[in-house]
């Protein structure tokens, strides 16, 4: 397995404040990546240096074989984009969605079939600003799958779900990356990070600070002599919500 | 250019979902003709008189004066031919034709007076009132000069203009002013609305080329342009039996060519604004002054003499001058001409201004 995604001594400035203050990582293929930090950390503007969106003001970057820089068409060809913000044309149905980012890439793609994918088949015909939240950012996954990307950006796809919506996503994600499709997602939720992604890196203030496996950064962690204060509590608030609740989607308010 | 097309149906079908964008679209411009035709503020009492001086001696120019300093006469000095053509097609109510012996003072006796003729406008209302005027300056002049006998004679005649309602001319109106208004506010917000929630960012994140999304947009509202013109046209028809004199295509064709500039000034101003709340007060300080001064709901005949001249040159009077000249008189695509090529300087004025504002590649 080679690099599928990688990054070299990146820089960017907005002005006097420096975001990204030389970062490097490689993400192999088929692999889930997740970029964690707080807000302002520098996750989005890295996703969309990568994504074509913005442009560095040093250091290369190399997506599915293609240098960014030179050939920021050629990377958008290949790759899906989720945005912080799922926003699309008002009055298109979800189906008219999924049509409309096929012709941005000049592709025919079965519509239906996309939408089936991620669990909206029977919202086809629904004007997509009255999904609700979890069934926009799932559109938001079918539109950034209509070119059958190699890789694929998702940016805080959790933001604002309900725990039934994140656990539905968390599955999607998993499904999409057992289809051959290497996934680069930020968050900072945590668990988001530990449940779903194989290697992260934890920036702050436009730099990495640590990159590996989550069960290896809390054995780092650990070495270093941390403690917590050992509680025995086998579970936790949110199972307790989920119990009582249960996993089911709640999207039909 | 397939691209174009399938992204164009596709906005195409999101526009046609949006009722408050077809409200605007078709049945205010309606609303409006249905007031404005049916209250009928045609009936201004002013009479346009083309004046034809064949003397050009000292004697028709201070009865010219005279004329000129009578309120309800506009007066615009034209050679015969013209005069008679225009009055054909009802821009004149009245021509006035100054005699080459024209000359003011008593008659010698047994010498036949000089003789004005006054061509009426049959179809004109203000016509009759410009006669008894004109014959009442004449009297005036000859009890001035000679104190009893006339100096010179009227002869009247009549020619049968275009009947002109109110309707016929404001219809020309409606639809130009209803081209400027979707063109510049419709293409304005829906792109700004797109810029503001983050759809325009998504859309750019795949590798479409941004000027196949502009195209997609200016050919939808070229084509909604065109509806637009057809159902008032065809309102107009039925209900207030508005006569088209011109050829159909022709009006469409000037309707087409009248929509470019508004087009590329909307996509101008949606290139400078972020927010619709910036761009609403721009565009309608663009658009709203025009629907004043350039002969929406009233001659610009009557607009003041001190921005007369500006307002020959602003597009919407090139537009309803030019969808009026085809409609009502039944101007051919060459008599427009100058209407068009007017069109097409603002078109490539807006292109420029737009070129440099909407900067879609965001870095």
């Amino acid at each position: 397995m080679g690099a599928m995604v990688s990054v070299r001594d990146l820089r960017k400035s907005y002005g006097a404040s420096e975001a990204l203050r030389g970062i490097s990582f490689e993400i192999m293929e088929g692999e889930i990546f997740g970029l964690l930090g707080p807000n302002g950390a520098g996750k989005t503007t890295t996703v969309e240096i990568l994504e074509g969106l913005r442009r560095a003001d040093a250091g290369t970057v190399v997506v599915a074989g293609v240098d960014v820089a030179r050939d920021p068409k050629g990377v958008k060809e290949r790759i899906g984009v989720q945005l912080q913000v799922s926003a699309f044309p008002q009055h298109m149905t979800a189906r008219e969605v999924v049509e409309l980012f096929a012709t941005c890439y000049d592709r025919r793609v079965d519509p239906a079939a996309l939408l089936a994918m991620v669990d909206l088949a029977d919202r086809a015909a629904q004007l997509n600003e009255k999904l609700s939240g979890g069934q926009r950012q799932r559109l938001s996954i079918a539109t950034a799958l209509v070119n059958a990307p190699t890789v694929l950006f998702l940016d805080e796809p959790t933001t604002g779900l309900d725990p039934q919506a994140r656990r539905n996503l968390w599955d999607l994600v998993r499904r999409i990356r057992g289809g051959g499709t290497t996934v680069l997602l930020t968050t900072h939720y945590m668990d988001e990070a530990e449940v779903l992604c194989d290697r992260v890196a934890i920036m702050d203030a436009g730099r990495i600070l640590e990159l590996d496996t989550p069960r290896a950064l809390i054995g780092h962690l650990l070495a270093r002599g941390f403690a917590k204060p050992v509680i025995q509590q086998q579970a936790n608030l949110e199972d307790v919500f989920l119990d009582l609740t249960g996993h089911e989607l709640r999207e039909d308010r | 250019m397939t691209t174009t097309w399938r992204l164009m149906t596709l906005f195409l079908r999101a526009y046609v979902r949006d009722r408050t964008a077809l409200f605007f679209t078709f049945f205010l411009p309606f609303l409006f003709m249905v007031i404005f035709g049916t209250l009928n503020f045609g009936g201004v009492a002013r009479a346009t008189v083309g004046l034809v001086d064949l003397a050009k001696n000292a004697e028709s120019a201070r009865f010219t004066e005279t004329l000129r300093t009578i309120d309800t006469f506009r007066i615009r000095e034209l050679d015969r031919e013209d005069a008679l053509r225009e009055l054909e097609r009802s821009e004149l109510d009245i021509a006035i034709i100054l005699p080459a012996d024209l000359r003011i003072a008593p008659a010698r006796t047994g010498a036949a007076v000089p003789t004005i003729e006054v061509y009426e406008n049959t179809s004109s209302q203000s016509a009759p009132i410009g006669a008894a005027i004109l014959r009442d300056v004449v009297d005036r002049l000859s009890f001035a000069v000679s104190g009893t006998s006339p100096v010179v004679s009227i002869a009247r005649k009549e020619v049968a203009g275009v009947r002109l309602r109110y309707v016929d001319f404001l219809v020309p109106g409606i639809l130009g002013m209803n081209v400027m208004q979707l063109n510049v506010f419709s293409v304005a917000f829906g792109l700004v609305a797109l810029k503001q929630t983050g759809a325009l960012r998504r859309i750019l994140a795949t590798p479409i080329d941004p000027r196949a999304i502009v195209a997609s947009s200016g050919l939808m509202r070229l084509l909604v342009s065109t509806i637009q013109v057809a159902i008032p046209l065809v309102v107009a028809f039925l209900m207030f039996q508005v006569r088209l004199v011109g050829n159909v295509f022709a009006l469409f064709a000037v309707a087409i060519v009248g929509a470019l500039p508004f087009l590329m000034l909307g996509f101008a101003l949606a290139g400078w604004g972020s927010t619709e709340d910036q761009v609403q007060p721009v565009a309608q300080l663009i658009t709203l002054p025009q629907f004043f001064v350039s002969g929406v709901f009233f001659s610009r005949e009557l607009a003041p003499d001190l921005i007369k001249p500006i307002t020959n040159y602003l597009p919407l009077t090139f537009l309803i001058d030019g969808l009026r000249e085809v409609a009502v008189q039944g101007a051919s695509l060459w008599d427009v001409r100058m209407q068009i090529v007017g069109l097409l300087a603002w078109t490539v004025v807006g292109f420029l201004l737009a070129v440099r504002l909407l900067r879609l590649r965001t870095t």
